[in-house]
C-alpha cells in the first residue's frame, strides 16, 4: 500500500514543476504543456483524494477535467497556429504579438 | 335625412382627397371638384336645416355619436349636433364658400398646375370649419379648429415659392403663414388647457353632458371659470381678438380668396361659433362674460383705429373684420352678462335682454359673413385688374367696373350700418346688447360709446376706401389697366359679387322671418341648455329700432362719416393732410406702426422667447449632455488609464495569478486560525 502523502507530494512536485514552465519559458508551445503539467497535478489529487474516500467522484470529476483540458488545448494550439502564421514565431515575449493587447 | 349630418364634412374632405389624387388630370385642376363639393355640402345643409327646422324634434338638439375610444372610464366620441345655431352656421359657410371657389375659378385661372394645391386646401378648409360645425363634443370640435388651423397656415403660405409680386412678397408671405400659425397656436395651447380642465370637472366632452344644468351644478366653479377663460384665450387667438389680433393683418399675404374664406365663412367666425357653443357655460360666471365683452368691445374700437390711414385695400378690409369681430364678441359677452345675471337672480327679463344679446351676435356673424365675403372678393377684382393693393394707385376705377364698384357700394353701405341694409340691423340690436348691459355695470356703457364710436369710425374707412378706389381722378394703375383694356372681371368672378351683393342687402330682414327664434339661447323647463325655439319677435324689430333714439344716434354718425369720407376723397374739399400735419403726426406715425404690436411681438419673441430658448439650450447642452458626456468620459478615461496595467506578457499575467493564489491561501489559513481550527 503506497501511503497516501506520497501522491500529494508527487502531485506537488508535477504542479510546481508545470508552474516553473509557465513562468520562466518563453516559448509558447512549452508554456501550454506546463498548463497541462499543472493539471494533470491536480487530476492525481482529485483520484487520490477520490481513493482515500472510497468516494467515486472524484474519479468522475478527472474524466471531466481531462475532457475539459483537451478541448482548451484544441483552442490553444489553433490561436497559436494563427499566432505563428502571422509572426512565424511562437515566442510570447514577440513585440508585435503583445502589442495585440489594447 | 338629419342621420346624415355627418356627410357635411365628409363631402369636401373626400374632394380633398379627390384633388389631391386626381386633381392634375381633371379641369381647372380640380375647381369644378371643389365648388361641387361645396354645393354638395350645401345643399345638404339646406335639406337637414329644412328637415330639422320643420321637423318634430324641433327646438331639441338631434344629436348622435359613435364611441371613438375609451381611456378608462372616459369615452370619447364623434358624432352630430345639430340646433338652430348649427343650422344657420353651415349653410352661410357652405353657401359663401361655394360662391368663394366659383370666384376662384377666375381669380386663380392664371396659377397653373398650383391651383391644384389651392383647390385641395380650400376643400380641406371647408371641411375643417363645416366639422368644427356640426361636432357633438368639444374634443371633435378641436380637431376640425385645428385642421383649420394648418389649412389657414398653408394657405396664407400659398405663394411663399414664388410670389406674382416677386421675391420680397414670397418671403412676406412666408413669414405672415408662420405668425398666423404660431398666434393662433397660442391660443389653441389655452384652448386645450381649457379643454382638460372641462373635461378633468364634467368627465365628458359631450355637449350633451357639458350643457346639461344638472352637471354644471355638481362642478366646482371656480374650475369652471378657469375652465372658459382658457377656453376663451382660444377664442382670442383664433378670431383674432386683442391683444392676439396682429396675425389677421399679415394674412392679407395669402390670395384674396383666401382672405374672403378665412374672414367671411370660415377660420375666424369659428372663434365667436365656440362662443356661442360654449354659451351655457360662460353664462355661469357673470365675470366671465364682463372679461368676453371687454375684450370684444376693446378690439372693436381698437382695430378700427388702424383702418383709418390704411392704403392698402386689403389690409383695411382686415381691420374691418377685426372691428367686425369684435362687435360680435362684444354681444355676446353683453348678453351673456345679462343672462348670467338674470339666472343668478331668477330674473326672467334679464335672461331674454341677454339671449336677444347672442341673438344679435349671431345675426352680427351671418351678415358679417356675406358682406365681407362680398367686400374681399370686389377688393380682388379690383386687385385682379389693377395688380396692385395700394389704393393711391387706384381711383377712378368706376366707370371701368361697374359691377364691382356697385356691388362694393352695396357692401360698404352694409358694413357701414347704412339704414335698411342689413349691417345696420345686427350692429344696432349688437349696440342695444351693450346698452343693455350698461344699466347693470358701468364697463359696458364705455364699451357701449367705444362701439357707437366704431360705428362711425367703421362709416368713414370704409368709405374712405371706395372713394380712393372708385372715386376721384384715375391713378397710375388704373390709367395703365386701362390702356391694356383691363376692364370688369371675367363672368365667374362677377357672378357670386351679384349674388352676394344681394345678400348683403336683404340678409339683416331674416331676423324678421323668424331667425330669432332660430337663434335664441334658452334653458328648457326640461333642464338644458340650448340654441332655438325661441319667441320670434318678426316686424316688431322695426318699431323696437326706430323708437330707440340712439338708432338715430348711430345712423347720423355713420352718415357723417360716409359724407366727411366724401368731401375728403371724392371731392377732396378738405384735405386729410391737415388732420395729421401730411402724415407727420405722432398718431398717424401710431397708426400705421399698427400701435407698435409687430414690434412688441418681436421684441417679445425676441427677448422671452430666445432669452428662454437659450435658457433651455444651456441647460439640454451643459447640464443634460454634460451629465451623460462627463459620465461616458470618465468610463472611457478610466478603463484607458487601468488597460496600461496590462503588458501583453504572459509571465506577468501567470505571476499575477499565483500571487494571488498564494495570497488567498496565506489570507485562508491565516482566518482559519482565528476562527479556530481547521
Amino acid at each position: 500500500m503506497i501511503p497516501f502523502e506520497f501522491f500529494l507530494v508527487l502531485a506537488a512536485i508535477l504542479f510546481v514543476i508545470g508552474a516553473y514552465g509557465v513562468m520562466t519559458k518563453s516559448n509558447a508551445i512549452i508554456v501550454l504543456m506546463c498548463i497541462e503539467l499543472m493539471l494533470n497535478a491536480a487530476n492525481i489529487n482529485f483520484v487520490a483524494f477520490g481513493a482515500y474516500n472510497s468516494d467515486v467522484m472524484g474519479q468522475a470529476f478527472v474524466v471531466m477535467s481531462i475532457s475539459v483540458a483537451a478541448a482548451e488545448v484544441a483552442v490553444g494550439i489553433a490561436i497559436l497556429l494563427n499566432a505563428y502564421k502571422l509572426r512565424k514565431t511562437t515566442e510570447l515575449t514577440d513585440a508585435e504579438l503583445t502589442s495585440l493587447r489594447w | 335625412m338629419i342621420e346624415y349630418t355627418w356627410l357635411i364634412p365628409f363631402v369636401p374632405m373626400l374632394c380633398f382627397v379627390l384633388i389631391g389624387i386626381f386633381g392634375q388630370k381633371t379641369p381647372e385642376k380640380g375647381g369644378y371638384i371643389a365648388i361641387a363639393g361645396a354645393a354638395i355640402s350645401f345643399a345638404l345643409s339646406g335639406i337637414i336645416a329644412l328637415e330639422y327646422l320643420t321637423g318634430p324634434d324641433y327646438p331639441n338638439v338631434v344629436v348622435d355619436s359613435i364611441c371613438w375610444f375609451h381611456i378608462g372610464d372616459l369615452q370619447l366620441n364623434l358624432g352630430y349636433y345639430v340646433d338652430g345655431l348649427t343650422c344657420m352656421m353651415m349653410l352661410f359657410s357652405s353657401f359663401i364658400s361655394t360662391l368663394i371657389f366659383v370666384y376662384s375659378v377666375g381669380y386663380m385661372g392664371d396659377q397653373g398646375g398650383r391651383k391644384k394645391r389651392y383647390y385641395a386646401e380650400v376643400s380641406m378648409f371647408l371641411s375643417g370649419m363645416l366639422g368644427l360645425i356640426v361636432s357633438s363634443n368639444f374634443l371633435e370640435m378641436f380637431i376640425f379648429w385645428e385642421v383649420m388651423g394648418l389649412c389657414s397656415y398653408l394657405l396664407i403660405g400659398f405663394w411663399s415659392f414664388r410670389h406674382p409680386e416677386g421675391d420680397a412678397a414670397s418671403s412676406n408671405a412666408a413669414s405672415a403663414a408662420k405668425k398666423a400659425f404660431l398666434v393662433t397656436r397660442f391660443g389653441d395651447v389655452c384652448l386645450m388647457g381649457g379643454l382638460f380642465v372641462l373635461l378633468g370637472a364634467f368627465g365628458s366632452l359631450d355637449f350633451v353632458d357639458l350643457f346639461n344644468p344638472v352637471n354644471i351644478q355638481n362642478v366646482n366653479p371656480d374650475t369652471l371659470t378657469l375652465g372658459m377663460l382658457l377656453c376663451f384665450g382660444g377664442v382670442i387667438g383664433k378670431s383674432a381678438q386683442f391683444p392676439l389680433h396682429d396675425w389677421l393683418p399679415d394674412a392679407m399675404a395669402g390670395p384674396t380668396t383666401v382672405s374672403s374664406l378665412i374672414h367671411a365663412a370660415t377660420m375666424v367666425k369659428a372663434g365667436v361659433y365656440l362662443v356661442a357653443r360654449g354659451f351655457p357655460l360662460f353664462v355661469q360666471n357673470p365675470d366671465v362674460m364682463l372679461f368676453v365683452g371687454l375684450i370684444g368691445g376693446f378690439t372693436a374700437f381698437f382695430t378700427a383705429t388702424m383702418a383709418l390711414n390704411n392704403m392698402n385695400i386689403k389690409r383695411v378690409l382686415a381691420y374691418s373684420t377685426l372691428s367686425q369681430l369684435g362687435y360680435m364678441i362684444l354681444s355676446l359677452g353683453a348678453g351673456g352678462y345679462l343672462f348670467a345675471l338674470g339666472m343668478d337672480s331668477g330674473n326672467a327679463a334679464l335672461m331674454a335682454a341677454g339671449t336677444a344679446g347672442f341673438v344679435a351676435g349671431c345675426f352680427h356673424m351671418m351678415n358679417h359673413a356675406f358682406f365681407k365675403a362680398l367686400l374681399f372678393m370686389c377688393s380682388g377684382s379690383v386687385i385682379h385688374a389693377v395688380g396692385t393693393e395700394d389704393m393711391r394707385l387706384m381711383g377712378g376705377l368706376r366707370k371701368q367696373m361697374p359691377i364691382t364698384s356697385i356691388t362694393m357700394l352695396l357692401g360698404s353701405l352694409s358694413i357701414a350700418g347704412f339704414p335698411f341694409f342689413s349691417g345696420f340691423w345686427s350692429k344696432d340690436l349688437v349696440i342695444e346688447a351693450a346698452f343693455e348691459a350698461g344699466d347693470h355695470n358701468v364697463l359696458f356703457m364705455v364699451l357701449w360709446v367705444l362701439a357707437i364710436v366704431t360705428a362711425f369710425m367703421t362709416a368713414f374707412y370704409m368709405f374712405r376706401m371706395w372713394f380712393m378706389t372708385f372715386m376721384g381722378e384715375k391713378g397710375k394703375n388704373t390709367l395703365h389697366a386701362a390702356e391694356h383694356g383691363h376692364g370688369e372681371s371675367p363672368k365667374s368672378m362677377t357672378a357670386p359679387l351679384c349674388i352676394l351683393a344681394v345678400f348683403a342687402v336683404v340678409s339683416g330682414f331674416f331676423i324678421m322671418f323668424g331667425l330669432d327664434g332660430m337663434l335664441s339661447f334658452t334653458e328648457l323647463p326640461g333642464g338644458f341648455f340650448q340654441v332655438g325655439g325661441g319667441h320670434s319677435e318678426g316686424f316688431e324689430y322695426f318699431s323696437e329700432l326706430f323708437t330707440n333714439p340712439y338708432t338715430y344716434l348711430t345712423i347720423v354718425l355713420a352718415l357723417v362719416g360716409i359724407y366727411i369720407a366724401y368731401l375728403m376723397y371724392a371731392k377732396k374739399k378738405i384735405n386729410p393732410g391737415r388732420f395729421n400735419r401730411e402724415g407727420e403726426s405722432v398718431l398717424y406715425k401710431v397708426l400705421t406702426k399698427r400701435w407698435g404690436f409687430p414690434d412688441l411681438y418681436n421684441q417679445l419673441s425676441w427677448k422671452l422667447g430666445y432669452g428662454i430658448a437659450r435658457g433651455v439650450d444651456y441647460v439640454d447642452r451643459q447640464v443634460v449632455d454634460g451629465t451623460v458626456n462627463g459620465l461616458s468620459g470618465a468610463v472611457v478615461g478610466g478603463g484607458e488609464a487601468v488597460s496600461r496595467v496590462q503588458t501583453g506578457d504572459v509571465h506577468d499575467y501567470s505571476s499575477v495569478v499565483l500571487l494571488g493564489i498564494a495570497v488567498l491561501a496565506v489570507l485562508f489559513i491565516v482566518i482559519a486560525k482565528i476562527m479556530g481550527g481547521i
